[in-house]
């Protein structure tokens, strides 16, 4: 089960795994973290100009942490536009994964939710900080092992 | 907050070697939070389960200061309903805020007015408050820290509401019960209703 974005880059010698097809049968590649920048240029290169999302999540407690990018190829008088998912996998010590900022530069915002989140530090990013929680929070709130803090709130009002 | 704090600045008491006032408690305590004592609180906490405040000098002139744009025209505070703390030295009698005193910590105690204190539970919860800034020496003066704080009084003042010793202040002018309707017969200690 080989998509031809797998096979492309089989031919051209990149490292990766396939990771089969999803629902709508767009292709899933996973690529290490440490290849993840030169593999991000030349997919660019290839023709995928357009980052239609980034997401991240918490495979397992205790496990690994996920960063997705959903790839777009957008071209005129196109109305199936090829697609590919991207996942890079790191680990929950340390977990660090190169910023894509420098080729599609719309994962700005959605690179600091990932790090906000999940504590995925993004290498090279301009400006990686805080977006959603305070900048002083403690923890990654969507990490699986995530305690939240017994804070007293509006809603325990009744 | 700061407007209608200042309207009622002549009700304002700072709650320490006072005699209770009955008709506000408007109380604030002043402590500092790099307090020295820690081990020798941990000791007394044996014996004596009960922290004694130790609230900072009454100041007198105090001024309003680097509460201006130009300092980022923000302060650092934890509030919540019942427990205000900021992290300044605020005068009780004219408000002023004095924000290059940040090694003190203000607490507002109930500013609404929804239970009913004695100084007895103004004591206990003065006292919870010094516990828990001393247990929280060392730790960064960030507004996470203080909501931890603030969030940790404000379940200690559920806790007395719980057992009996706050009622609500019926002449509240805001009557919502925000910490559970009172109700009839029931205690949180499972005990047989009286």
């Amino acid at each position: 089960m080989q998509g031809r974005l797998s096979a492309w880059l089989v031919k051209h010698g990149l490292i990766h795994r396939s990771l089969g097809f999803d629902y709508q049968g767009i292709e899933t590649l996973q690529i290490k973290p440490e290849d993840w920048h030169s593999i991000a240029v030349i997919l660019y290169i290839y023709g995928y100009n357009y980052l239609r999302s980034q997401c991240a999540y918490d495979v397992a407690p205790g496990g690994l942490l996920a960063s997705v990018y959903h790839l777009t190829r957008i071209e005129y008088g196109v109305d199936q536009p090829e697609e590919v998912c991207i996942k890079v996998f790191s680990p929950r010590k340390n977990p660090r994964i190169p910023s894509v900022f420098w080729v599609w530069k719309g994962v700005d915002f959605q690179e600091r939710e990932s790090f906000d989140m999940l504590g995925i530090s993004y290498d090279n990013h301009p400006r990686l900080k805080r977006i959603l929680m305070p900048e002083s929070w403690i923890g990654w709130p969507l990490r699986k092992d995530y305690i939240a803090p017994n804070f007293y709130e509006i809603q325990d009002a009744h | 907050m700061a407007a209608t704090s200042f309207n009622m600045a002549s009700t304002i008491f700072s709650t320490l070697g006072r005699t209770p006032v009955k008709q506000r408690f408007r109380n604030r305590i002043v402590s500092s939070v790099s307090g020295q004592q820690e081990a020798q609180v941990e000791e007394e906490k044996v014996v004596k389960p009960m922290t004694k405040p130790r609230p900072v000098e009454p100041q007198i002139n105090v001024e309003s200061k680097n509460m201006g744009r130009e300092y980022g025209g923000q302060w650092l505070s934890s509030v919540t309903r019942h427990v205000r703390i900021y992290a300044a030295y605020i005068d009780p009698e004219t408000w002023a805020f004095d924000q290059t005193q940040m090694d003190k910590l203000t607490l507002l105690l109930d500013p609404t007015d929804e239970f009913v204190w004695t100084e007895d539970t103004t004591y206990k919860v003065y006292s919870k408050f010094q516990e828990l800034v001393d247990h929280y020496e060392g730790a960064d003066l960030t507004e996470y820290t203080l909501r931890l704080i603030g969030s940790d009084v404000e379940h200690y003042i559920r806790k007395l509401l719980y057992d009996g010793e706050i009622q609500y202040n019926m002449n509240a002018r805001v009557l919502n019960f925000s910490m559970g309707k009172p109700r009839v017969g029931f205690n949180y200690k499972g005990d047989e209703p009286v």
